[in-house]
């Protein structure tokens, strides 16, 4: 089976149960966003999938191999971290090739995927810049171009609108959405802003003290949600969703 | 009013520290002034000749070897849990810069002594690294560190990037001003040893007598070449420490 599937994951950290037997399926190419409070344990979610934490029981399966027993660079997960992590002492296009690099990819093959994603991207004629050179919103695109250069079959989103300032964001979320639709990889978005996960979401998943309490489409969520706790949480979309819907 | 006195107070017994230091390096050019010509005659002695060149020689080593040293050893710290890690650092960062160095003069002259390494060119490496080379792997731990809290090295594995690599390159790279930094103050430390050094390795002209030993040995019955000797070192670590500081800064 494509795509992403998280099995009845639990994880802790001594008393603190982060997740708590958690299921999640991202179906291929779907944009899946998971929303949930600070320390609802998105974050855990992600570190797991990523295979920087162990978890304590269950497994994970992407495209249909169960990946458990694999190390986090034997993975091929794409990842953009909430600030980017961009390597400050390499340039944009040393950014874009670190992982065609260091797989030994020949150097013409390189250079045509790096200008390949720089186009995507939205960024030709960038490729001299150094990351401190970049805005925010530039800095998110040079992040998810070296993410998707090695054709991950996963890409995940950490907040990736919590440090873009409020006046471009907008533009960013419908860039963020072009550039995943376009390379057609599937996404998993870890959010606490509900309008983000509405506007980026195809389905999106609430996460509540480790576990997934509801996933639907955002009109599913906002026309049936399953608790009042899922009201609660999506409260604000009522107003600003029938006022200005899908992007 | 009663802040800005206090304020004042601070600034003036700042001052007094301050100048307290500077005299204590600057002296020394003022006895070179009082004894020049026999100070300049003693710059040209074989034995002070010899002294510059094996401290050089053994600090440059020493430096070097401190960076080859400090890089895993960073590493280990950085990234590593095992169990007595603490203890582990102090071991190796805390304790050689405690430890009395005529002691592991000692240590070292009577481990190495009976394969004739005592008073050997390596006896004088071995003791200098001791005392020096903390200098390095703290501070490429502590850069280690800095990065590890970053995430940068996470970021690199998820892109394949395995151990040689994100040493390579991402841990180096992005340490380069704090090994220099390391290897700049393990070379000024290294200059400086004296007690380990003579214990173990003595003090034989051009094989293993440093600026430091030369300078306790001849204090007393030859002062101007105990002070020509003392102001090559002198000078040849603040010109050192100085373009470190230059490199160092430019690079950032």
């Amino acid at each position: 089976m494509k795509g992403l599937v998280v099995q009845g994951v639990s994880k802790s950290y001594g008393t603190i149960k982060a997740l708590d037997r958690l299921e999640l399926n991202v179906d291929a190419a779907e944009f899946m966003a998971v929303m949930g409070p600070s320390g609802c344990g998105k974050t855990t979610l992600l570190l797991v999938i990523l295979g920087v934490l162990k978890p304590d029981e269950g497994h994970i399966w992407i495209d249909g191999n169960d990946v458990d027993e694999l190390p986090l660079d034997k993975r091929n997960i794409g990842y953009v971290p909430q600030d980017f992590g961009l390597f400050p002492h390499l340039d944009v296009y040393e950014n874009v090739a670190f992982g065609l690099r260091v797989r030994k990819h020949p150097e013409a093959r390189i250079r045509d995927r790096a200008e390949e994603l720089l186009v995507i991207v939205d960024l030709e004629g960038m490729e001299g810049r150094k990351p401190k050179e970049l805005s925010a919103g530039q800095k998110q695109r040079v992040a998810l171009a070296r993410a998707l250069a090695t054709n991950p079959p996963v890409l995940l989103l950490d907040e990736p609108l919590s440090s873009i300032d409020e006046a471009t964001k907008a533009e960013v979320r419908a860039n963020l959405k072009e550039i995943q639709k376009r390379s057609k990889v599937t996404t998993l978005c870890v959010t606490h802003n509900p309008e983000d996960s509405f506007q980026l979401g195809e389905r999106i998943a609430i996460m509540y003290s480790g576990k997934i309490i509801q996933c639907d489409t955002p009109q599913g969520i906002l026309d049936s949600p399953k608790t009042d706790l899922v009201r609660k949480l999506v409260a604000p979309m009522y107003i600003l969703w029938n006022q200005r819907g899908p992007l | 009013m009663t802040r800005d006195r206090f304020e004042l107070a601070i600034i003036v017994l700042a001052s007094a520290l301050i100048i307290y230091m500077l005299v204590s390096i600057l002296y020394l050019y003022i006895a070179v002034g009082e004894r020049w010509s026999s100070v300049v005659n003693a710059l040209f002695d074989s034995r002070v000749l010899g002294a510059i060149a094996i401290s050089i020689s053994s600090a440059l080593i020493v430096g070097a070897l401190a960076i080859a040293a400090a890089i895993p050893s960073a590493y280990l710290l950085a990234y590593k849990s095992f169990r007595g890690k603490g203890a582990l650092e102090t071991f190796l960062i805390d304790l050689p810069q405690t430890f009395p160095p005529v002691t592991e003069g000692l240590v070292y002259l009577l481990m190495f002594g009976r394969v004739g390494l005592a008073y050997t060119y390596a006896a004088v490496i071995i003791a200098k690294f001791y005392v020096s080379a903390p200098f390095a792997i703290s501070f490429a731990t502590r850069r280690f560190r800095e990065i590890r809290e970053s995430g940068l090295d996470v970021i690199a594995r998820t892109l394949g990037a395995g151990t040689r690599h994100v040493l390579g390159r991402i841990l180096l790279p992005l340490s380069s001003r704090d090994l220099l930094a390391g290897f700049s103050l393990t070379w000024a430390r290294a200059m400086g040893e004296l007690a380990a050094t003579l214990v173990f390795a003595g003090a034989i002209p051009w094989r293993t007598e440093a600026i430091p030993t030369l300078v306790y040995l001849t204090a007393a019955e030859m002062p101007e070449v105990a002070i020509a000797a003392s102001v090559i070192a002198e000078t040849l670590s603040i010109v050192a420490l100085l373009s470190f500081r230059w490199i160092a800064r430019r690079r950032s």
